[in-house]
């Protein structure tokens, strides 16, 4: 079935007054910033770090943090409020 | 008791059953008998059990029968046999969750609180369902207790991680199940598996007494294989729960006596854009259900894309959070994968974290702007049917994605913010995929109503598989 639009997107991107691109230094110098970082985490937290894990968390983190990535650029008002639940 | 002979019990609907246990048809004890023996016979092929409750169904269906037989009126779902994805409480029993480390817990001293209505409303609860470990999981797979396997395919993912509903409820072993949903875990198996589910708004349902994952995005609610069973279970559910802080304070809205309606004068758009079908089946199925529905306009649900990153870098983050002594005690225990995930999660800059949930607000009053000219959007459950289990990567139009990490692509964006979703399952051969009908949040009525509308025409059905 054809399906016409009805609605048009509102890209973030028509309101945003700048676009700021990702703080992360790329290709090997952000390999080691990760892996400095889940190593420092690691102690930080006391967590154990197994050196056959390391590999499976550095992966997991960067890809966390290629989603933050794409969180963070998006503009939020510095009066935004986070929405999780809390009731007084 | 002369029906049980005639009676399917592998393929009735939970509304037939109550019937015919209400009218002394048949006993309680009969249809738990039947039950507990066909668990027996199939389970070993589906894994879809971690345990039996068959002392404890037995006395609940005699109790039942006994009731009757002494003229009491007997609940809407009496006699229906259930079982629960293994986070719930069952009293007696370590609460798993899926995990090797909780089977060690204490057990239970009091059962889930959605056991307790839905026993109440005369269901029987006859186990505790395989899922995996602790819910950070979309394919239904356990390092520990094996992978649930799809009815229609036994070497095929059933989806998760509520693995072990969806295979228990296609595969005929009974009719309602409870699971949870906090990227995906209800929608993703109704699709794999080829059975309708529901999660509802993010607070209907109490989750008192069921092991969390993600506190601020955790949802439970009901599998079943026609949508008046799905309705019949989650209006004995629902209602205000103070042992859940999240649960809303909002009376009861029975949606049985609704479900005629239909989707008469209900408007409704498919979702275009990051939902836009890619494969073949996907693209057959959102068609004959948009067709069905007389849906011929798209809506764009503006940053689904970012939506979802949001959404897993909250879940990586407060998932850690939650396991965070475990973490650092007993590491080793976790399934490697979900180990990985976790102290990555763990380690994320809380400042991100805290910026997705500003994000989500942003969101969710955006996606809300939608239902001032729609009633339903409809989308794709799952981006493929049911994989192999074990594969690891899939096509997604010409890219190639993992398995793992994608197969809530498409649900994770909703249930960011909420909203109540029907998995409603296409009968494609030789595997199913599912279509999620969305609607504004608390209106489970407008969703499952169109659910409905599309069983009666066919649209949608439950494929009963070759066992």
């Amino acid at each position: 079935m054809k399906r016409k639009a009805v609605r048009k997107p509102r890209s973030a991107r028509t309101k945003r007054t700048a676009v700021r691109k990702s703080h992360a230094p790329a290709g090997t110098k952000q390999l080691d910033a990760i892996d400095s970082l889940v190593t420092a985490g690691a102690q930080a937290l006391g967590l154990p770090l197994d050196p056959a894990w390391r590999d499976g968390v550095i992966g997991n983190l960067r890809l966390i943090l290629r989603h933050a990535a794409l969180v963070d650029e998006f503009p939020l008002p510095d009066d935004a409020e986070p929405a999780a639940v809390f009731h007084a | 008791m002369l029906e049980t002979a005639n009676i399917d019990f592998a393929w009735s609907a939970a509304a037939n059953i109550a019937a015919a246990v209400a009218a002394g048809r048949i006993s309680a004890v009969s249809v738990v008998e039947a039950t507990l023996a066909r668990i027996r016979e199939r389970d070993p092929l589906l894994n879809s059990f971690t345990a039996v409750t068959e002392q404890r169904a037995l006395l609940r269906a005699q109790a039942l029968d006994d009731a009757r037989a002494s003229g009491e009126r007997l609940g809407p779902l009496a006699g229906v046999p259930f079982a629960v994805k293994n986070l719930f409480d069952i009293a007696g029993l370590p609460t798993i969750a899926g995990s090797k480390i909780h089977r060690d817990a204490p057990p239970a001293t009091r059962d889930a609180a959605l056991i307790e209505r839905l026993e109440a409303a005369g269901a029987v609860l006859v186990g505790a369902l395989n899922m995996g470990e602790y819910a950070y999981d979309f394919t239904g797979e356990n390092i520990h207790d094996g992978a649930s396997r799809n009815p229609h395919d036994l070497d095929r993912m059933t989806g998760g991680s509520s693995g072990g509903s969806g295979a228990a409820v296609a595969g005929g072993l009974v009719p309602l199940a409870l699971g949870s949903d906090t990227n995906g875990s209800i929608r993703v198996p109704s699709s794999l598996c080829g059975i309708f589910g529901l999660k509802p708004t993010y607070g209907r349902l109490t989750r008192a007494r069921s092991f969390p994952f993600v506190a601020s995005l955790d949802h439970l609610g009901p599998f079943a294989r026609t949508t008046r069973d799905l309705a019949l279970a989650y209006d004995a559910m629902q209602g205000f729960d103070p042992d859940d802080t999240a649960c809303a304070d909002r009376a009861a809205e029975p949606i049985v006596p609704l479900l005629e309606r239909g989707a008469e004068g209900l408007r409704v758009a498919v979702a275009g854009g990051y939902f836009k079908c890619r494969t073949a089946a996907a693209v057959y199925a959102m068609d004959r259900v948009a067709a069905a529905l007389g849906a011929n306009r798209d809506i764009e649900i503006v940053e689904a894309e970012r939506a979802r990153s949001a959404a897993f870098i909250i879940t990586a983050s407060e998932g850690a959070s939650l396991h965070l002594d475990r973490l650092r005690t007993r590491a080793k225990e976790f399934d490697p994968a979900v180990r990985d995930r976790l102290l990555a999660g763990a380690i994320a800059p809380a400042s991100l974290i805290i910026k997705a949930q500003k994000f989500r607000r942003w969101y969710r009053s955006e996606v809300l702007k939608l239902f001032a000219e729609v009633d339903v959007i409809l989308a794709l459950a799952t981006p493929c049917t049911a994989p192999l289990i074990g594969q690891q990567t899939f096509m997604f139009g010409d890219a190639e994605l993992p398995v793992r990490a994608n197969l809530g692509l498409y649900t994770q964006p909703i249930s960011f913010i909420g909203l109540p979703v029907v998995a409603v399952p296409v009968p494609l051969a030789p595997l199913p995929i599912a279509v999620q009908i969305i609607a504004a949040p608390w209106r489970e009525d407008v969703a499952l109503r169109t659910a409905h509308a599309l069983e009666r025409q066919g649209v949608v059905a439950a494929p009963r598989p070759a066992l």
